[in-house]
């Protein structure tokens, strides 16, 4: 009973705010754009500074599981802090509107074999990587187009860096740097 | 319990005595009440729309000619570009330079597929470019650092559509149309050597691209 009445008095106030004229022309539009402003905000955040996004496919596959998992990534980045290792998401140069998740192998001014496996270019084959541009290849070599078929990247395609994994909780960690120096 | 009804009140206070504050000083509470609305305008200039002065003169004649005392002042279309991925030829574009990300002004004249003959500083003299890429020169062949130094560059770095010319006044209207000779202009005139030199230019422009036969397929995922 305490409820129905409850629902009443609800509907009650819902119906008196709907019917005046200052609902209509002022609360309504006001909370409207407050909404939107918020919305934006949230997607502001999440442009530039971190937001938590969805990886999948087969070409990071040790790293990352091709049926996807989520990653924090921050997007906050110096690109001239890069170090080579570090997962990085930028804007595909195949297709303008896909986002891709590939590993840096190689900074401005360092040489590169082209394609170690010997697919895409013989396997002597080298290139030194030009001023503002990263080299970047996928962990699964097999099923992965990167600088291998498109050459170096420049900086200004990059969007991001991956930090942690975030989902499937069991296996949430940082992600470590795999990159190792021979001398 | 007691804790949090202390801070509650303590906090309470705290608003109250921040609105007093507020009140006080109709200017600073004016600027806060601006600010709050921040997040809304900057997303339209990034997703929108937004108006900014062109530096430079590669894109002589067609933007900060030498003739003019001003800095051009033109509409910038990031709609078109960002979220509907609308690139063509002919379109001057923003982007953000593959040598050092700084961004610069040029013009769109050959997308995936299309085989551009090349100016000098480039080591082929014709090529074709790559798929997701354009090809992007400036209008003022020796003062511009594009394609022919860089080579095709990814659409991704393309930012921007410029869309319309907003001051000097002279020059108000949309840019990146196809160019037309004039004819209101009388023959022999300014106005007209001018439009037939724009026209002539944009001639030897796309004379230089073998445009792709059919809409190239969109690259696999």
């Amino acid at each position: 009973m305490v409820s129905r009445a409850w629902a009443a008095g609800l509907w009650n106030s819902v119906h008196q705010t709907v019917r005046t004229r200052r609902f209509w022309t002022v609360s309504l539009p006001y909370r409207t754009l407050q909404f939107a402003n918020f919305a934006c905000a949230l997607h502001l955040f999440g442009d530039h500074i971190a937001t938590i996004s969805w990886v999948e496919g087969p070409s990071m596959v040790p790293t990352m599981a091709v049926a996807g998992e989520a990653a924090l990534e921050l997007k906050w980045i110096n690109v001239n802090k890069l170090t080579r290792g570090d997962l990085v998401t930028f804007i595909s140069p195949l297709d303008p509107g896909r986002i891709v998740c590939k590993r840096i192998t190689g900074l401005p001014g360092d040489v590169v074999c082209v394609d170690p496996t010997g697919t895409y270019a013989p396997s002597t084959e080298h290139v030194v990587i030009p001023k503002n541009h990263i080299w970047v290849t996928g962990d699964n070599l097999a099923w992965s187009r990167d600088s291998r078929v498109y050459g170096p990247v420049p900086m200004g395609l990059l969007k991001g860096r991956l930090y942690a994994r975030v989902w499937p909780v069991t296996q949430f960690g940082v992600f470590p740097n795999t990159f190792d120096y021979i001398s | 319990m007691q804790t949090i009804r202390l801070a509650r009140a303590g906090w309470a206070s705290f608003r109250q005595s921040g609105r007093d504050h507020l009140n006080k000083q109709p200017r600073l509470r004016w600027f806060l009440s601006a600010l709050v609305w921040l997040p809304l305008g900057l997303f339209v200039t990034e997703y929108g729309f937004n108006v900014k002065s062109v530096k430079g003169r590669s894109m002589q004649p067609t933007l900060n000619p030498d003739d003019s005392p001003w800095r051009d002042i033109v509409l910038f279309d990031r709609f078109s570009v960002k979220l509907r991925k609308k690139y063509e030829r002919g379109d001057v574009v923003a982007l953000k330079s593959p040598a050092d990300s700084k961004l610069v002004v040029k013009r769109i004249i050959a997308l995936e597929g299309d085989v551009v003959r090349t100016l000098p500083p480039y080591p082929d003299a014709e090529v074709r470019v790559p798929v997701g890429c354009a090809w992007v020169e400036g209008d003022e062949p020796f003062r511009t650092e594009d394609s022919n130094r860089f080579g095709p560059v990814p659409l991704g770095l393309i930012e921007s559509r410029l869309s319309f010319i907003i001051w000097p006044w002279e020059r108000i209207g949309s840019l990146g149309q196809p160019l037309v000779a004039r004819h209101d202009a009388k023959r022999g005139t300014p106005g007209w050597r001018k439009s037939q030199a724009d026209l002539e230019r944009g001639t030897w422009r796309t004379s230089r691209v073998t445009i792709a036969p059919s809409q190239p397929p969109t690259s696999p995922s």
